[in-house]
């Protein structure tokens, strides 16, 4: 018979396929974005079209130059192009960004075979390399302002993260820094990376990925209790030195990395036991080096770190198979 | 926006989460209003049947007809070889053509089949249908009966139920299960028999029941069939009790059956008589009744053929060795097929030609255009989990289809390989397209050869 | 900067003085036999020899004076050396090499459905027995190509493995993954093979498979040595150890099913010392020599299939290979 087509069953699939799940990570992520464009104008627009185009660019390149299928349509490098420019300052030069493109695909993808093989998240190895090696351009923020401001009034600060470790190495107190209305990071209004502001937008984002059952819940309430836990611990044994919970909840790149980085499927543990050893970890080094560590934000490198222990997460929480004798 | 990942079909007259069911499992769109209001119709009478002599798990059956022998319904032609192995039986009157190599659903190579050439005339052999009450008969007898009937599994499994019904001594059985659970999409012969025949179905429990030395039997049925829930609750007798189970697939798998209706967990490796039980499906116990209480073999069954490729889709009695090109005909034909299938979509096998015939398990025919089916090539696995999720086994289907890739049995039973039962829930759900139920199978075939070869060493 | 330059600097050196002295003091004494052996083994773990790698083979070999030479990828001098080495001769080191006996490619066959599914022969054998109309006909999806441990084999543009002779040590892990067994290991000497391995009859076959084996016999008939045996359900077997390579076969083979198993090596006639015989032209299988009496003759070399017949019988040493 002719054009039949004959495979192992089964033969029917559901529709939600990868190309699907990227397209719901973006729009997830759009919130985000435009709040960020809203709060630091046309240049944080630029800065998400570079790293979209970049990403794309870059990944059909470097396949075609490896002889491999080119999978730009998959959404993949789009999702990571997105979620870069979420995590760089809105006033990034473009060369930085493409910079870190080509490191997120070059580097955190396509050298260990592709959509699937990296065991690292690749925006975040973007990110932490370019912060590691341009670390002025890094840690400019513009301060937030209404879009239609023109942009020679722009002006960069600390953000409330920042303002916190300054405080702290110089004062050994936190009532040094400036007091901070918890509506505003909760809202956008703050400085900060480009996607990371606006914790009600990330949280809008994030709660429609659940629902959707792009993600379970394990990892960003499990991430995020820890971190207030953590904190939480500490501001009782001495708020003159601790932020209390809730300000470590909402400010910073948290929100951001809880649901949308901490998530990334290809580089966090296959059972939702995994899931929450890993989000616990993520939530102890974040606090660690929020309060201790040399860096004002914690939250890429906890996440790389217990990329790093993933597989033997995932060797240890096996499920438990039917009739286990 | 379709969502076919969570479904559950607005037909459910209950949204009690509480309804017994088992962990894991999809919900993919049931699809059956396609063809589960049709009632049953026959089929007229065809020149030629096919009857293949291997259409049960076991050692194949040995023909005892030869070419140019007269035959009449109902006779047998083949007998069984060795314990495990079933007879089969003329499907009507007629003369023995040939016996020849003809495809075979379930390989796709050449297997024997006896070819019998119609008269026309359909004449039982002599004194059939019987009129007896299989209840005077001892259990002896009964098992009997349904060997020398060549009754096989007819949910698809087609394993030998005089087999089945024979458990060794010591296990002890105390739980007699009817699946009427028909968790496939697009089937629904199981269905049209709840709704028209149900007392076949109820009598051949009671057989059973006999033969095992129960008293009392459970019927589970998916809550998507309501009507056929309420029609067994009404004319099951007290020992039987009709059971409601969540939709969810493979509700109907033996060991996710025992485990939702009675908590027991088949062990790894074993048998359903390990926890007490035994499982038959609600056409098998129809089939048992008309062989004890008529003496007719099994020779024919419902099947659903369905799917949008199909001109018009219906609920047909059909007689074992009908051929196929019959079958499409009567329903109006084929209007596009990518794919033909042999049973339901999720383990069904799809078939390259319409020169085959129907055979004891085939609970369906689907004709599943190129929109209902899934063409696309496979990508590396992205860990989503989803599979996990999905496995009723508890096991991790994205570890086996890398393993399978690269062709590493001796890992893969190391990750229980052998506990799959390729229900294929992971494989609908995989994002990546990976075809993991394919590499199950592969690593499956690799390590039976290996172990052959051992064995032969 | 410069104290900088040298704590790096002496860090490093300290570093490597402790490896140095290391390496030295709890280095594993190895039998230095074993080393010599490990050294002439081809070191690609096929497993052929039936251990778990050359490293494994080498050291069987050293302790244990029983072991047979099984690896088959060792040439003549390794094998010299080895014997050497262990101070006892070993015999073996098979002299085979794989031959794929199919030619039926895409172009050339028909097949019975579209297949979805894993790039792999024996996943794609499994169900309903692979696309391919000829249940004896290669699947062409590379699962032998791929499992090579010494890349000896590779998928050419006709959609068929092809081997490359001078890299095959007949390890035989091709034959072993091909689901329709239509792989074999053939003696190293042999040039000739049928390419089709069908058991199928003629009429069958022909609907299936343009270049099969019909299975004629004019092969049989034409073949000096009575190398090659054809029954009607059973392709033509060429018997290497008969066969002398003189390519009558491949001439009057209705399909061109028979293939030579390298690249020819054509024949060209030196002028100068031609005598115009036609010796040459007489015994040329398949008609590549033409000339006038007395005068040089000349071969056609899109029909010469190299067999070296001519040479073998020319009586002035007129004819030589051409070497490329």
């Amino acid at each position: 018979m002719k054009d039949i087509f004959i495979s192992s069953s089964p033969h029917i699939h559901t529709p939600e396929d990868i190309s699907w799940i990227m397209r719901q990570v973006i729009y997830a992520l759009v919130p985000g974005a435009l709040i960020g464009i809203y709060f630091f104008g046309i240049p944080a627009l630029m800065v998400i079209a570079v790293a979209v185009t970049s990403c794309v660019v870059i990944e059909a390149i470097s396949q075609k130059a490896l002889g491999q299928k080119i999978t730009i349509k998959d959404g993949s490098a789009a999702l990571t192009g997105l979620l870069l420019a979420m995590n760089l300052p809105s006033g990034a030069p473009w060369w930085l960004v493409v910079l870190g493109s080509l490191i997120a695909i070059v580097l955190g993808k396509q050298v260990y075979g592709g959509l699937g093989n990296n065991p690292f998240n690749p925006a975040l190895v973007a990110r932490v390399f370019l912060l590691i090696s341009f670390p002025v351009q890094m840690t400019t923020w513009p301060q937030p302002r209404s879009f239609f401001a023109p942009a020679a009034d722009t002006v960069t600060g600390a953000t409330p993260l920042g303002a916190l470790k300054t405080a702290i190495f110089e004062h050994k107190s936190i009532t040094a820094a400036p007091d901070i209305n918890i509506m505003d990071p909760f809202l956008g209004n703050i400085g900060g990376s480009l996607g990371e502001i606006s914790a009600l937008a990330l949280i809008l984002g994030g709660v429609y990925l659940i629902l959707r059952r792009i993600i379970t819940w394990h990892i960003p309430v499990v991430y995020i209790a820890t971190v207030a836990a953590f904190t939480g611990l500490l501001w009782l044994i001495n708020p003159g030195i601790y932020a209390d919970p809730a300000f470590h909840m909402i400010a910073g790149g948290l929100m951001l990395g809880a649901f949308f980085m901490a998530t990334d499927m290809v580089t966090t543990p296959i059972t939702n036991k995994g899931k929450v050893i890993f989000a616990i970890g993520c939530g102890l080094i974040t606090v660690i080096i929020r309060i201790w560590g040399g860096y004002p934000e914690g939250v890429s490198f906890a996440i790389l770190i217990m990329n790093a222990f993933v597989p033997l997460i995932n060797r240890f929480t096996k499920p438990q198979k039917f009739g286990a004798v | 926006m379709r969502n076919v990942y969570r479904k559950v079909p607005d037909r459910c007259h209950r949204k009690d989460s509480l309804m017994k069911t088992f962990k894991g499992g999809i919900h993919p769109n049931d699809k059956k209003e396609l063809v589960e209001d049709n009632p049953i119709a026959a089929l007229p009478l065809s020149d030629h049947y096919y009857v293949l002599t291997q259409q049960h798990i076991g050692a194949p059956a040995k023909p005892i007809v030869k070419p140019g022998d007269e035959v009449k319904k109902a006779q047998a032609i083949t007998e069984p070889l060795g314990f495990v192995s079933a007879a089969s039986h003329s499907p009507t009157s007629g003369r023995v053509k040939e016996i020849i190599q003809r495809v075979h659903p379930v390989t796709g190579l050449l297997a024997p089949c006896i070819v019998i050439e119609s008269d026309g005339k359909d004449e039982y052999m002599p004194g059939l249908p019987l009129e007896r009450d299989p209840f005077s008969l001892q259990k002896d007898e009964l098992i009997g009966i349904i060997k020398s009937s060549g009754i096989v599994g007819m949910g698809g499994a087609t394993f030998p139920t005089h087999v089945k019904l024979s458990p060794p001594k010591d296990k002890k059985i105390d739980t007699f299960i009817v699946n009427g659970a028909e968790c496939e999409p697009y089937l629904a012969s199981d269905y049209r028999l709840m709704l028209e025949e149900p007392q076949r179905i109820i009598d051949g429990a009671r057989i059973v029941m006999r033969i095992l030395g129960v008293d009392k039997a459970i019927i589970g049925i998916e809550d998507n069939k309501p009507d056929a829930i309420k029609k067994m609750k009404e004319i099951a007798p007290p020992e039987v009790q009709v059971e409601v189970l969540k939709v969810k697939y493979p509700q109907g798998a033996e060991k996710q059956l025992i485990n939702a209706l009675t908590g027991r967990d088949v062990p790894s490796g074993g048998l359903p008589m390990d926890v007490g039980a035994v499982v038959q499906n609600t056409g098998t116990c129809a089939a048992i009744w008309d062989a004890c209480a008529n003496g007719i073999p099994l020779i024919e069954r419902i099947t659903s053929i369905t799917g949008r490729g199909i001109k018009h889709p219906k609920n047909l009695r059909l007689r074992v060795g009908t051929p196929v090109k019959d079958v499409f005909e009567f329903c109006g034909g084929v209007v596009d097929a990518a794919k033909i299938i042999f049973g339901g979509p999720m383990m069904g096998i799809a078939q390259f030609t319409d020169e085959i015939p129907i055979m004891k398990g085939t609970s369906g025919i689907l004709l599943l255009t190129e929109d209902d089916t899934n063409l696309s090539t496979y990508s590396a696995c992205i860990s989503c989990g989803r599979c996990v999720e999905a496995c009723p086994m508890g096991l991790i289907p994205s570890d086996l289809s890398k393993q399978g890739e690269k062709g590493m049995w001796e890992k893969a039973v190391g990750t229980n390989l052998l506990d799959c039962v390729e229900c294929g829930s992971c494989t609908f759900v995989c994002p990546a397209n990976r075809p993991i139920v394919h590499f199950v199978k592969f690593l499956k075939s690799l390590q039976r050869a290996a172990s052959a070869k051992a064995k032969g060493a | 900067m410069m104290s900088s330059i040298l704590l790096i600097g002496g860090i490093g050196c300290v570093a490597a003085l402790i490896l140095g002295i290391s390496s030295v003091t709890f280095a594993v004494k190895m039998d230095p036999r074993e080393k010599a052996v490990l050294d002439q083994l081809p070191g690609a773990n096929c497993g052929a020899c039936g251990m778990a790698g050359c490293a494994a083979f080498a050291h069987e070999l050293t302790v244990n004076d029983q072991a047979e030479m099984t690896c088959p990828a060792v040439n003549e001098e390794a094998l010299a050396v080895i014997s050497e080495v262990l101070g006892r001769s070993l015999g073996g080191g098979t002299s085979v090499v794989a031959c794929v006996c199919c030619k039926g490619s895409p172009a050339e066959t028909v097949d019975r459905y579209n297949y979805i599914g894993p790039k792999d022969c024996r996943s794609a054998q499994i169900i309903a027995g692979g696309a391919k109309g000829c249940g004896f006909g290669c699947l062409g999806l590379g699962t032998c190509v791929d499992v090579c441990p010494f890349s000896a084999m590779y998928m050419g543009e006709d959609g068929l493995p092809h081997v490359i002779i001078e890299r095959c040590t007949g390890c035989g892990k091709c034959v072993e993954v091909c689901p329709r067994g239509i792989i074999k290991l053939i003696d190293k000497t042999g040039n000739y093979s049928v390419g089709c391995i069908s058991k199928d009859t003629a009429k069958v076959m022909k609907q299936l498979c343009k270049v099969g084996c019909i299975k004629c016999g004019l092969c049989v008939d034409i073949c000096p040595f009575e190398a090659i045996t054809v029954s009607k359900d059973n392709a033509a077997l060429i018997d290497q150890n008969r066969c002398r390579s003189c390519g009558l076969c491949v001439g009057v083979c209705p399909t061109g099913v028979i293939t030579p198993m390298r690249k020819p090596e054509k024949v060209s006639i030196i002028a100068e010392r031609c005598k115009g015989c036609a010796i040459c032209e007489q015994i040329c299988p398949v008609n590549a020599i033409s000339g006038e009496i007395k005068k040089p003759f000349v071969v056609d070399d899109s029909r010469c299939i190299g067999c070296g017949m001519c040479i073998e019988k020319c009586p002035t040493d007129a004819i030589e290979r051409i070497r490329s």
